[in-house]
């Protein structure tokens, strides 16, 4: 199992290898392989290769050589690309003292991907690492492959087919990588570097991916996780044996020397000294300007009589299927939908209209009524929204950025803006990489506004930019914080400014309310969100549909009101929960092992 | 490599690949590549499989490769700018009249800053495009894979020589037979390994009428004039030494070398591998134990993995290897 890179003569053979014993610890082997390609050409007289060939081929093997064990080589062949301090020093750690088998444990936005990357691109210079396998969530794998490519020219391949797997750097997600027929595939093969993002998600060992991880065949492994410890330290347990079995002891010895409740550790010192061999944590320095700012505004609106109109007939149609349907909410998405998007523009409510007209059999009452809305649409002239937008896009004077959810919102706008003399350039989940990346280029450039229907986890990053218009707002809290965070993240050097588009007496003043006064979104830790929505869904089900459910089930407005309020309500308290909990483990003593030595303090200046 | 080196390199490859340069400048080559520098550079094995098995008349590809990324653009700055200037003052004659520095350092500078608006706001895409024809532009820095692709093909295409020593000319006599000496020449790559590794080159010459064998070989044979031909009133001095021969003495003498280094490296290694199989011992151990009798297999198994794994990992081992090698004719008896 343990061929690597490390000859590539012209036409090997493997058989050509003698090997002796030189040292008791080691031994040497020649590679003969040369010697019977040169004795052929003699043999038969040629072929034979230029002199000039020749000399370069020397100079070029030369210039590549691995003068010692420990330097960073990977350094010199990055010229474009300047890594931070911690990150360097993180990968020669891993490199030099934990012989390539780490956790990487950096707090959220402190550049894992980059560290991982750099002991990756090292290992690969070395000839230690031709076959790398890194299982990301599937969000993240264009992001990675982006990432590996660009920043450390590193043909990493997304895995999309069977025969993709081949290829020697294949990033893939771990639902799919651990599925028949990949599943055979990885487990047959050995990696000389296997690499885990969100590795927490592999903190228990009763899970199929967890057993999957375990089994697959690595020389080298990094996992990567800003929260090693979520719950109780068995996770944490769990980690180290999936990296080096034996590590913190067998489960018991580590149950008896170092734990004393689940979530309570003790010999806290040997604990450090344990987890330092295997886990570097570098933290945002508690002095250093942290991330920048943001500074939250709604902006509050009234329809005009026109748009209000529009909006109640829409509502009121909304009810009567709902009525009508006997509360089944599975058959109601395109009506929800309607509601939301009439708070968007007329555009979208028109097209959804048309599908729903469609779809409606020809001697159905309900064709009638859409009709009748359709005329309503008709007499709306102008949006009200965007022109606020317009003001507020002039009044910056600088980059922004527009979400929407809708495309046909997204269409208008264009056309919207661009009949007031603003460049303003589309981004949408359905192009292409090409076309995205050239939407970028144009928007960092010369164009004002760029205006975009998702923001993904696609990693675009735009810290150049540090507004951001809600032209509508997402239902599903993690949508929105996607959205800032495209913007607000390492890097940016202004603080951000988030503008909400919220119009009075309609159902997106009840969403702004509940994702700005009761859940607080906007000012959240980053990462704290995640485990308030894991948790909140795992006992109510999604924000998405308890907010379907109760804009349906609510008769009038101040019913929907009650209704809000108390899905805020349960929602705070699970807030309050998470937050009480922490200090249990995370922020006093478990916190205080992994920061004590693990890692270093670093100032982000932006 | 510096952008020194790349260049002088890039150049020499271009030359010896028999490539055609149509514009270079000490930032940059504009090549017509040759079809044996197109075969290896352009990534098109089914435009050239095409092409063998066809018959028909190659289409090479032209390349723009920037071997100094900063200067390059430095000097196409300043070359746009210089441009549109001269653009301007076609344009208006009447300002091209006004005396002055101060007008073309203006003019420069505007443009300058125009250009590189535009080039912000329209990005590497477009750059590309707005050039006449649609050539592919590659930055060769070290590291960068179009600079890898130029090694490898020179590995390929410099792997075994057979070379003649040109005579010197003066004092030649038409009837005077030089002794020429066949030597086995290999630059070897000695590669140390374990968790880490480092590499050394080492360049040995075999002479196959002595058996002798020299060290630095490739050094002595850069400062000779080789050639792929035999030169004439030359005799070769006979073989007493095999291939096969000359190659074990080669290895001796490595291993020689190789038994006075110093091997710590190899026992921390090594200390470090029996480190890593008491510590999984210590937890695969109380597992088996107290596993029910038909877990057991799957735990071995698991067991007997990890530990193949940290063999993998750390066993220290030394490889030898040849870059690349040749039968090199000299002058003398040596």
């Amino acid at each position: 199992m343990h061929s690597t890179t490390n000859n590539t003569f012209k036409g090997e053979q493997p058989s050509a290898v003698h090997s002796r014993k030189l040292h008791p610890d080691a031994d040497i082997q020649f590679d003969r392989s040369w010697f019977h390609n040169l004795q052929e050409r003699v043999d038969r007289n040629g072929p034979w290769d230029d002199w000039s060939m020749y000399q370069l081929a020397v100079e070029a093997q030369q210039t590549k050589l691995i003068g010692s064990f420990d330097d960073l080589q990977c350094l010199r062949s990055l010229p474009a690309f300047e890594p931070m301090q911690h990150q360097i020093s993180t990968a020669r750690r891993v490199l030099h003292e934990m012989s390539g088998r780490a956790i990487l444990a950096d707090e959220v936005g402190l550049g894992k991907t980059i560290e991982a990357g750099l002991v990756l691109k090292e290992y690969m210079v070395r000839g230690l690492v031709r076959r790398a396998l890194i299982l990301v969530p599937a969000s993240l794998v264009l992001q990675w492959v982006r990432e590996l490519n660009q920043k450390f020219g590193i043909s990493a391949i997304a895995q999309k087919k069977e025969h993709t797997w081949q290829y020697d750097v294949v990033v893939a997600s771990i639902d799919t990588a651990k599925r028949d027929p990949h599943r055979p595939i990885l487990l047959g093969t050995d990696y000389d570097i296997i690499i885990i993002d969100e590795a927490h998600k592999l903190k228990n060992k009763k899970t199929t991916n967890y057993q999957f991880v375990n089994q697959l065949r690595k020389k080298y492994c990094l996992l990567l996780t800003a929260t090693p410890v979520q719950n109780d330290l068995d996770e944490l347990y769990n980690l180290i044996t999936l990296l080096k079995p034996g590590q913190l002891g067998g489960q018991s010895d580590f149950a008896a020397n170092f734990v004393v409740d689940k979530r309570v550790p003790k010999n806290e010192d040997q604990l450090q000294q344990a987890l330092s061999t295997v886990m570097i944590r570098n933290r945002r320095g508690d002095g250093g300007i942290q991330f920048t700012k943001r500074i939250v505004k709604n902006i509050e609106m009234s329809l005009s009589p026109e748009e209000q109109a529009l909006y109640d007939a829409v509502t009121s149609f909304v009810r009567e299927r709902y009525d009508e349907s006997g509360g089944d909410l599975s058959s109601m998405l395109s009506l929800v939908t309607l509601q939301r998007e009439v708070c968007s523009s007329r555009d979208a409510v028109f097209l959804t209209l048309v599908n729903m007209f469609k779809k409606t059999s020809e001697d159905s009452p309900v064709r009638a009524k859409i009709w009748q809305l359709v005329e309503v649409i008709k007499g709306i002239q102008a949006n009200s929204k965007a022109e606020k937008t317009m003001e507020l896009v002039r009044e910056m004077n600088e980059k922004v950025i527009i979400f929407t959810e809708y495309r046909a919102t997204q269409e208008y706008l264009l056309q919207y803006l661009k009949s007031n003399n603003i460049v303003a350039v589309p981004y949408r989940g359905g192009m292409n990489r090409g076309k995205k990346d050239w939407m970028m280029d144009l928007f960092r450039g010369r164009a004002q506004v760029l205006i975009a229907t998702e923001a993904g986890g696609e990693g675009i990053n735009l810290q150049f930019c540090h507004h951001i218009i809600n032209f509508d707002l997402p239902w599903n809290p993690m949508r929105v914080e996607q959205r800032i965070g495209r913007v607000h993240r390492l890097g940016q050097t202004s603080d951000v400014k988030i503008y909400n588009l919220c119009t009075l007496g309609t159902i997106e003043e009840h969403i702004v309310g509940l994702l700005h006064e009761k859940i607080n979104l906007f000012e959240l830790v980053i990462g704290e969100l995640d485990h308030i929505l894991e948790r909140f869904e795992k006992k109510d089900g999604s924000i998405e549909q308890k907010l379907a459910r109760a804009m349906l089930e609510a008769g009038n407005s101040s019913e929907l009101r009650k209704r809000i309020d108390d899905l805020g309500e349960s929602i705070s308290r699970v807030k309050e929960e998470v937050e009480a909990e922490e200090p249990l483990i995370d922020v006093s003593v478990m916190d205080s092992v992994m920061n004590a030595v693990v890692g270093q303090t670093v100032e982000v200046r932006p | 490599m510096n952008e020194k080196q790349v260049h002088k390199f890039v150049q020499r490859y271009l030359e010896s690949t028999g490539c055609r340069i149509i514009e270079k400048s000490p930032s940059h080559f504009h090549v017509k590549l040759s079809p044996r520098a197109d075969r290896d550079l352009t990534n098109r094995p089914f435009y050239w499989s095409f092409v063998d098995r066809t018959g028909a008349d190659p289409e090479t590809m032209s390349m723009l490769l920037i071997t100094d990324k900063v200067k390059y653009d430095a000097a196409n700055a300043s070359h746009q700018s210089s441009g549109s200037f001269g653009g301007s003052s076609a344009s208006a004659p009447a300002s091209s009249a006004l005396p002055g520095t101060i007008g073309t350092a203006q003019g420069g500078s505007m443009a300058e800053a125009a250009a590189a608006a535009l080039g912000r706001s329209l990005g590497h895409v477009h750059g590309s495009l707005n050039t006449s024809s649609r050539i592919p532009k590659e930055e060769l820095h070290y590291g960068s894979r179009k600079l890898e692709q130029l090694f490898e093909s020179a590995r390929c295409g410099g792997s075994y020589v057979c070379l003649f020593q040109e005579p010197d000319k003066r004092g030649t006599h038409p009837f005077h037979s030089t002794p020429y000496t066949a030597w086995l020449g290999v630059n070897m790559k000695i590669e140390f390994a374990c968790d880490m590794k480092r590499e050394e080159f080492h360049s040995f010459g075999v002479s196959l009428t002595t058996g002798q064998c020299a060290e630095g070989f490739h050094e002595r044979l850069l400062k000779l004039r080789l050639t792929p031909r035999l030169p004439p009133n030359v005799h070769i001095a006979k073989n007493a030494v095999t291939l096969n021969k000359a190659v074990t003495i080669i290895e001796g003498t490595i291993e020689r070398r190789l038994r006075s280094y110093d091997f710590r490296w190899a026992e921390l290694a090594a200390a470090r591998l029996q480190d890593e199989l008491a510590t999984i011992n210590h937890y695969y151990d109380p597992l088996l134990e107290s596993a029910e009798e038909e877990n057991r297999p799957a735990i071995q198994e698991q067991y007997e993995r990890r530990q193949n794994e940290i063999r993998w990992q750390y066993e220290p081992r030394i490889t030898v290897s040849a870059m690349n090698c040749g039968i090199f004719y000299l002058q003398g008896i040596g």
